[in-house]
């Protein structure tokens, strides 16, 4: 009797110095965790995928959009967000007191995109007033932009989205601005580049990078009216019109892991990565 | 001698009482966690409610205007439940019957653990399936520029509960007494006679407590949902169009829920939404079970 009730409190002790062991083991593997736009992140998970190779530091890399991004890292839930936008000042005043650091990797444009069939029936360029009354719903057939009698199909992207807030922003001159025309609301640039491809009279808007042949950039026809392609040589002049800056964010004092990865991202292993992704060196 | 016998059953009798308090802590943290779940969503909905001009019960949604009409998401929510219940229920007791009436109890079994396997699929590979396959055949069937809409949502889940419908009507089909089925086949009724006048009326309330499990599961369901249905807070127009996009509860906390800060109205009417959700759920889940007791006893 007395031997089994040592053995069980013998048990006991073991039991309780497992589970800490248990508990130090899940966090032991040093691991840095990116999270936000999903316009930032090839070229981050491609840096990543470098650094770790050199390193030996694991490095996830996760997708969910600017604004989760950015609420993640304020949460504590990641290390360093990615922004394909600057932080806005609501998102500041709902995290008083924390402070962060906006750092541009990289720069890419917003590009107008409609389903081929539609460039090739003739619609290349349209002028900011033409897109705005598309996504007001104004307009709702190519026919008035000289392009095929068929319904306009205007894709919309999630509120939070960094891509979505530029191109609202130069559209409407309001980031926030509501799109009464939109017929579908799409998440990703992967997603919406699905939505664009598969239908045959759409618009949408996508990073620079994710053009491809089934879905054309628009060339934007400004006031003055010179109309400007989405070329390389415009976004980096600056004279396309959705031009922004790529970041990433750290709150905070940053540890020294994290300025590592950033350090690495500005260097030439990382900018490398940044234009491999399609996207323009912040720095030389 | 004795002293040894009495020592064991002391100790006997000493882990029952360790398994029995075991299990009833057990049932109590159960207990504790479900209310705790509804206690929270309770407190966090407080934010939302408590604003002006909050805009619930409206049809539009904007967070930087402080407006959240969920009219669009629950709309969206039933609708495509009812889709997928329409899709279901037909198919799925047509194939109950036809395994359990007409088959030999091995292919029933057979077919049975089949089915029970399609249950157990991840959602988010049905979504796949439905981004990839389902979709697109929508679009090109109804010449439509972008096949993410209510209806493809529908079907997408009508095919994800068919399985939990299919096996629990099964269940209650076969669950009646074979003497029923004898007397019956004595009294010279014809097969189709004997279902129609003597089992239905006895499995059919174990079918219906089937079914509501099943739309509370077509409720629930998020990811294959976000993946297809268009993700647009509009109701539809005209309102029972099933072939424009839409959006659930589920597929707007799915989308929304990265992106509002803890604490936030934002977040707070996004808690209300779940919380409406729950609520459905639970009677659903409450009245299917009461089906499901009934049925056996008044067997």
């Amino acid at each position: 009797m007395l031997y089994s009730l040592k053995k069980t409190s013998r048990l006991k002790t073991l039991g309780l110095m497992i589970v800490p062991a248990l508990l130090a083991a899940c966090s032991a593997p040093e691991a840095l965790n990116i999270s936000g736009s999903s316009t930032v992140l090839p070229a981050v998970s491609l840096t990543a995928e470098q650094y770790t190779m050199e390193t030996g530091i694991s490095v996830i890399v996760n997708a969910g959009g600017s604004g989760s991004g950015f609420n993640q890292l304020a949460q504590g839930q990641t290390d360093i967000g990615m922004m394909s936008r600057d932080i806005t000042p609501s998102e500041l005043t709902n995290f008083e007191g924390i402070d962060f650091t906006e750092i541009a990797i990289g720069r890419d444009a917003v590009v107008p995109s409609i389903s081929s069939e539609i460039y090739e029936a003739g619609v290349q360029a349209l002028t900011l007033a033409q897109i705005a009354d598309i996504y007001s719903g104004r307009v709702d057939n190519w026919s008035e932009f000289g392009g095929p009698d068929r319904p306009i199909f205007a894709i919309d992207k999630e509120a939070s989205r960094g891509t979505r807030q530029i191109f609202m922003g130069v559209v409407f001159g309001n980031s926030k601005a509501e799109a009464a025309g939109a017929d579908l609301v799409t998440g990703s640039n992967n997603e919406e580049q699905t939505a664009l491809t598969q239908s045959d009279a759409a618009i949408g808007m996508l990073s620079f990078a994710w053009l491809n042949e089934d879905v054309r950039g628009l060339s934007v026809i400004l006031p003055d009216g010179q109309t400007v392609a989405p070329s390389l040589d415009n976004i980096q002049n600056g004279t396309f019109p959705f031009v922004r800056n790529l970041n990433v964010v750290t709150r905070g004092e940053a540890s020294l892991p994290v300025q590592n990865f950033v350090a690495y991202l500005l260097g030439p292993k990382g900018q490398e990565a940044v234009e491999k992704s399609g996207y323009i060196r912040i720095s030389e | 001698m004795s002293n040894i016998t009495s020592l064991k059953r002391g100790r006997t009798a000493r882990r029952k009482s360790a398994v029995q308090i075991y299990c009833q802590v057990s049932a109590v943290l159960t207990i504790v966690i479900v209310s705790l779940i509804l206690l929270t969503l309770l407190i966090q909905s407080g934010p939302v409610l408590l604003a002006e001009n909050n805009g619930l019960l409206g049809t539009h949604w904007n967070p930087d205007e402080g407006v959240y009409g969920i009219v669009p998401m629950l709309f969206g929510s039933i609708f495509v439940m009812i889709i997928a219940t329409l899709i279901a229920v037909p198919i799925g007791l047509m194939t109950a019957i036809y395994i359990s009436e007409t088959r030999s109890s091995k292919l029933r079994r057979a077919f049975k653990s089949i089915l029970e396997l399609l249950v157990g699929i991840p959602s988010i590979v049905y979504g796949l399936i439905g981004v990839a396959y389902l979709n697109i055949w929508i679009a090109d069937a109804f010449d439509l520029q972008s096949g993410r809409v209510i209806l493809t949502a529908g079907i997408l889940l009508g095919i994800m509960i068919l399985p939990t419908f299919l096996t629990l009507s099964e269940d209650a089909i076969s669950a009646v007494p074979l003497k029923f089925r004898e007397n019956a086949k004595a009294l010279g009724l014809y097969r189709h006679e004997i279902f129609k006048s003597v089992i239905f009326p006895q499995a059919k309330v174990g079918i219906a407590g089937a079914g509501l499990l099943a739309l509370g599961r077509a409720l629930g369901e998020t990811m294959a949902v976000m993946l297809v249905i268009g993700s647009l807070d509009r109701l539809p127009s005209p309102l029972l169009n099933p072939l424009s996009s839409g959006q659930t509860i589920t597929s707007k906390l799915g989308r929304e829920v990265g992106e509002s800060a803890f604490g936030s109205t934002h977040f707070s009417a996004l808690v209300f939404m779940s919380l409406i959700l729950v609520m459905i759920t639970i009677t659903l889940t409450i009245s299917s079970q009461y089906f499901l007791t009934r049925k056996t006893a008044h067997v």
